[in-house]
C-alpha cells in the first residue's frame, strides 16, 4: 500500500519553456469571457493554464475570474472547471487532490499525475481565504498549487478596499475627500512573504507579474512540478479600479517591478531566489521613482507631493532596512544584535 | 397625462459617471419643469467591465401615478429616447447579461429619438445603426465620445451637453429653463455648463430615418438553452481545444460560442503583416486570446474575440506593426490576414490610408498621465477636447497624435 500512496504523489514533470518561441500553442482558458478591455487577470488564466497543460483542474473562488468569466451557461475554460467559495480557495485545492488520490488509490480512476490549481482573488485570498490556504500548505502530502491574483482591490464589485490595496489608494470605500484626503492608511499586506516564513514545509512560494509571460508560466510549472502544496502570488494591473487606458495593462506591471514595489522572487525548499528586473534591482540597477508608476493611475490623482514621498520612503525602507529585501519584513539580524548591545 | 422613457447606453466604467450625471440630470430637470422623474441602472449590466455596453434609464412623468406605473417594471421595453454617448455603439449593444446582438435602436418607439455624440455625418453612421422596421429621428451632437476612469473625471460638458439637447427633443417633458436651472443646482454644475447645455440646445442637427435606411446585417444570435436542458450540478460542456489553421499549420483556439465581442471594442488593431517579425509579443499578452497563429508564423488579430484593449500595440516592438484604429473605420468584422494574403499590395494601400488617417488612429481611451484631460481640454470644447496622447507617452506618441 506504502507504494501506492507514494505513486500518487507524483507531480507532472513540466520543465521550463526555453524562450517564447517554445510555449505551448493552444489555449485552455480561451476567448469569449466578459472581463475588461485590457484584463491582466484574465491573461493569468490564460497563462497559468498553458503552463499547467491538459491534465489539469482549476478550481476558482468568488471574484472577477469566477463572475466575469462563467456567465450564465458559458464558459472559455477548456480545462475542468469549477467555481467554489469564496474564502475556500485552500480547501478545494485541498480537498480536490485529496479526493483525486482516494479515487486513485481506490483504482476507480487511471492512477496519473494531474495538476490541481485553485486561484483567488486579493479579497478571496488575503482577506477571506487565508485561512484556508495557510492550512492547505501545511499537508505535505497532497500536490495542489494555490495562485492568487492580485488586481488590488475587489474589482468584480466595482473596487471596493482590500488588504492587498495600496496605502493611500482611491476606492468605493476610500474616496479623498476634501477634510480627508486619504482615507486608505493602511500598507499591502506582504501575501508571499507570509506564506514562505510561516509554512517552513510548503516547498515553493513564488511571486510573478504576467508582463514577463514567459518567467511567469515556468514559475507556475516549477510550482506543479515540485509537489507538495504551493503557492504564487500574482501582480495584476486593473484597469478599471487602478483608473488608466487598458492599453498600459503590460506597462503597468513592468513599472511595479521596476520601482521595486512588487518583487519577483521565489522561495523554493527555503532559499530565496531573486529572478528578472528584481534581481537586476538587488545587483544593484538604480530603482524607477514610484511617482513614475503612480502618476499614471486615476486612483492616485489626488496624491500630494507629500503623499508621493512618504509612498517612496516605505518602498525605500522595504529595499534597505528588511532582513531579506522586499521579502521579509524583519530587521537585519545585526541591527537587533546591536540593539540588543545597546541595551 | 404621460410619460417619457429614456434610456442611456454607454461603455461601461469609460462613461459610468457620465451616465449617472445624466440620468440623474434627467430627474432633477423633470423637477424644475414641473414634473417627476427617477432614474436607475440595469441590474444585469452590474458588474461593468470596461469598455462593455451598459445602459442607465430615466423616466418623467406628469404624474406620480405615471411614473408608479413605469417604475413597476424592471426595465423598459419601450424607450422615447436612446442617447448614445459613443457612436461605435451604432454597430450595436451586447451588454454582459444579454446574448447575442442588440441593434442600438431596438427599443425606441415609432417616430423617437436616437440621440448620439459623433463627429461623423448621418449617412456614415447610418452605415452602422442597423434598419429599424418603424421611422425615428437621429439627432447628432458634434462632440467626441467622452471617456474617463471610475475615480478621476472629464470635465468636457458632455453631460448638459445631453441634457440641453434633450430639451429639445422632448420640449413637452423638459423645458430648457428647467434644464439650466437644475444644472446650476447641481453639484457638478456650473454657469459655464449652463451655456453650454443652451448651446447644445441651439445647435442639435437632426435628421428623418426611413424605414429602408440602415445596416441591413442580421444581427448576430443564438437560442438560449432551455431550463429542460441544463444538466445535474449546473455543468456545462469545456470549450474544444483548437485546430490548427490550414494543412496542420497554424493554430486557431475554439472560442466560447455565446459571447462575441464585436461590439465591446473601440478600437480594432490593423496589422501589417509585412513587418511582422514574428515575435510572438501580441500573442502570449493578449488577454482575450484572440490571436490566431497563421501558418506562417504572423498572427491575425480575430474580430470574434478582440475586445480591443490595444495591449498588442502597446507590447509590438515594430512601429506601425500593430496600431489601433477607431472602430468607426470598418463596416466589417473580416480576417486582414485572409485580404493580404489575397493581395498583399491592396492590402498595404489600404493599410498605410487606414492607419496614415490621424483621425481615425486617435482616441481617448481613459487616464493616462495626471493633468491629461485638462491638457486636453484647453483647446476645442466644444468638440469635445482633442486628445494629445492616444499613444504611449515618450514611446510612440508623436505619430498618433493630432
Amino acid at each position: 500500500m506504502a507504494d501506492a500512496t507514494t505513486f500518487t504523489n507524483a507531480t507532472q514533470i513540466l520543465e521550463p519553456f526555453r524562450g517564447i518561441k517554445r510555449v505551448t500553442i493552444e489555449e485552455y482558458f480561451t476567448s469569449g469571457h466578459r472581463t475588461c478591455q485590457g484584463c491582466e487577470s484574465a491573461l493569468v488564466m490564460k497563462l497559468m493554464v498553458k503552463a499547467a497543460g491538459p491534465r489539469t483542474i482549476v478550481l476558482g473562488s468568488t471574484g472577477c475570474m469566477y463572475v466575469a468569466n462563467t456567465t450564465y451557461y458559458t464558459t472559455p475554460w477548456v480545462v475542468p472547471w469549477m467555481h467554489t467559495q469564496l474564502g475556500s480557495s485552500g480547501s478545494a485545492a485541498l480537498g480536490t487532490a485529496a479526493g483525486l488520490k482516494s479515487l486513485m488509490r481506490k483504482g476507480k480512476m487511471k492512477a496519473e499525475p494531474i495538476n490541481v490549481i485553485a486561484f483567488c482573488g486579493d479579497g478571496g485570498g488575503a482577506d477571506m481565504g487565508i485561512g484556508a490556504i495557510s492550512a492547505t500548505l501545511t499537508h505535505k502530502e497532497y500536490n495542489s498549487l494555490i495562485l492568487l491574483y492580485d488586481n488590488e482591490s475587489y474589482a468584480n464589485t466595482d473596487i471596493q478596499l482590500s488588504g492587498l490595496t495600496p496605502y493611500g489608494a482611491h476606492t468605493t470605500f476610500s474616496p479623498p475627500g476634501k477634510v480627508h484626503r486619504l482615507i486608505h492608511r493602511r500598507w499591502k499586506k506582504n501575501m508571499a512573504g507570509m506564506m514562505a516564513a510561516g509554512h517552513p514545509e510548503c516547498r515553493y512560494v513564488a511571486t510573478v507579474c504576467a508582463s514577463y509571460a514567459v518567467e511567469m508560466m515556468n514559475k507556475v510549472r516549477r510550482a506543479l512540478t515540485i509537489g507538495g502544496p504551493t503557492f504564487i502570488h500574482s501582480l495584476d494591473p486593473c484597469p478599471k479600479g487602478w483608473d488608466y487606458d487598458p492599453m498600459l495593462s503590460h506597462e503597468m506591471g513592468e513599472l511595479a517591478i521596476e520601482t521595486g514595489l512588487f518583487p519577483l522572487y521565489e522561495v523554493e525548499d527555503g532559499v530565496v531566489k531573486y529572478y528578472g528586473k528584481t534581481k537586476a534591482l538587488v545587483d544593484g540597477r538604480p530603482r524607477k521613482p514610484v511617482r513614475e508608476y503612480l502618476l499614471k493611475q486615476g486612483r492616485f490623482a489626488h496624491f500630494t507631493e507629500e503623499d508621493l514621498a512618504h509612498f517612496q520612503s516605505k518602498v525605500d525602507e522595504m529595499w534597505q532596512q528588511w532582513e531579506i529585501p522586499a521579502v521579509v519584513p524583519f530587521r537585519r539580524v545585526d541591527a537587533t544584535k546591536a540593539a540588543l548591545d545597546v541595551k | 397625462m404621460a410619460a417619457l422613457i429614456v434610456e442611456v447606453v454607454y461603455r461601461g466604467i469609460f462613461q459610468k459617471n457620465l451616465a449617472a450625471r445624466i440620468a440623474r440630470g434627467i430627474v432633477l430637470s423633470a423637477r424644475k419643469s414641473g414634473r417627476w422623474g427617477i432614474a436607475f441602472g440595469r441590474y444585469g449590466d452590474s458588474p461593468q467591465r470596461n469598455g462593455i455596453p451598459a445602459k442607465d434609464f430615466a423616466i418623467v412623468a406628469d404624474t406620480k401615478e405615471e411614473l408608479e406605473q413605469n417604475m413597476a417594471r424592471y426595465e423598459p421595453k419601450h424607450t422615447d429616447v436612446t442617447i448614445v454617448l459613443d457612436d461605435t455603439l451604432g454597430k450595436g449593444v451586447e451588454s454582459w447579461a444579454w446574448y447575442g446582438l442588440q441593434p442600438i435602436n431596438k427599443l425606441t418607439v415609432a417616430g423617437g429619438t436616437v440621440l448620439m455624440t459623433s463627429l461623423r455625418s448621418f449617412d456614415d453612421l447610418l452605415k452602422d445603426i442597423h434598419k429599424k422596421d418603424e421611422p425615428y429621428t437621429l439627432a447628432l451632437i458634434r462632440a467626441k465620445a467622452s471617456f474617463s476612469g471610475l475615480w478621476v473625471y472629464r470635465e468636457d460638458h458632455t453631460e448638459v451637453r445631453m441634457l440641453g439637447a434633450l430639451a429639445r427633443v422632448a420640449p413637452q417633458f423638459l423645458t430648457l429653463d428647467g434644464v439650466c436651472e437644475a444644472i446650476r443646482e447641481m453639484e457638478w454644475g456650473s454657469d459655464l455648463k449652463v451655456a453650454s447645455a443652451r448651446k447644445a440646445f441651439d445647435r442639435l442637427e437632426t435628421r428623418p430615418v426611413r424605414i429602408t435606411e440602415g445596416n441591413p446585417e442580421v444581427p448576430y444570435s443564438f437560442e438560449m438553452p432551455k431550463w429542460w436542458e441544463m444538466r445535474e450540478g449546473v455543468t456545462i460542456p469545456a470549450i474544444p481545444v483548437g485546430k490548427p489553421k490550414e494543412a496542420g499549420k497554424g493554430y486557431v483556439p475554439e472560442r466560447n460560442p455565446y459571447f462575441k465581442k464585436y461590439t465591446t471594442r473601440t478600437m480594432r488593431p490593423v496589422i501589417d503583416f509585412d513587418t511582422c517579425v514574428k515575435c510572438n509579443l501580441c500573442w502570449i499578452s493578449c488577454p482575450d486570446s484572440c490571436f490566431d497563429v497563421m501558418p506562417d508564423g504572423t498572427f491575425d488579430a480575430n474580430m470574434e474575440a478582440c475586445c480591443g484593449c490595444g495591449v498588442c500595440e502597446a507590447v509590438c516592438p515594430v512601429e506601425h506593426c500593430i496600431t489601433m484604429v477607431n472602430e468607426s473605420a470598418f463596416d466589417d468584422n473580416a480576417s486582414q490576414w485572409e485580404a493580404w494574403r489575397r493581395d498583399k499590395g491592396a492590402y498595404k494601400t489600404w493599410l498605410v490610408d487606414t492607419i496614415g488617417n490621424k483621425k481615425v488612429t486617435v482616441r481617448s481611451h481613459g487616464f493616462r498621465f495626471r493633468g491629461q484631460y485638462e491638457e486636453e481640454l484647453k483647446q476645442d470644447l466644444d468638440a469635445g477636447g482633442v486628445e494629445i496622447t492616444a499613444g504611449i507617452p515618450g514611446e510612440n506618441a508623436a505619430h498618433k497624435t493630432l
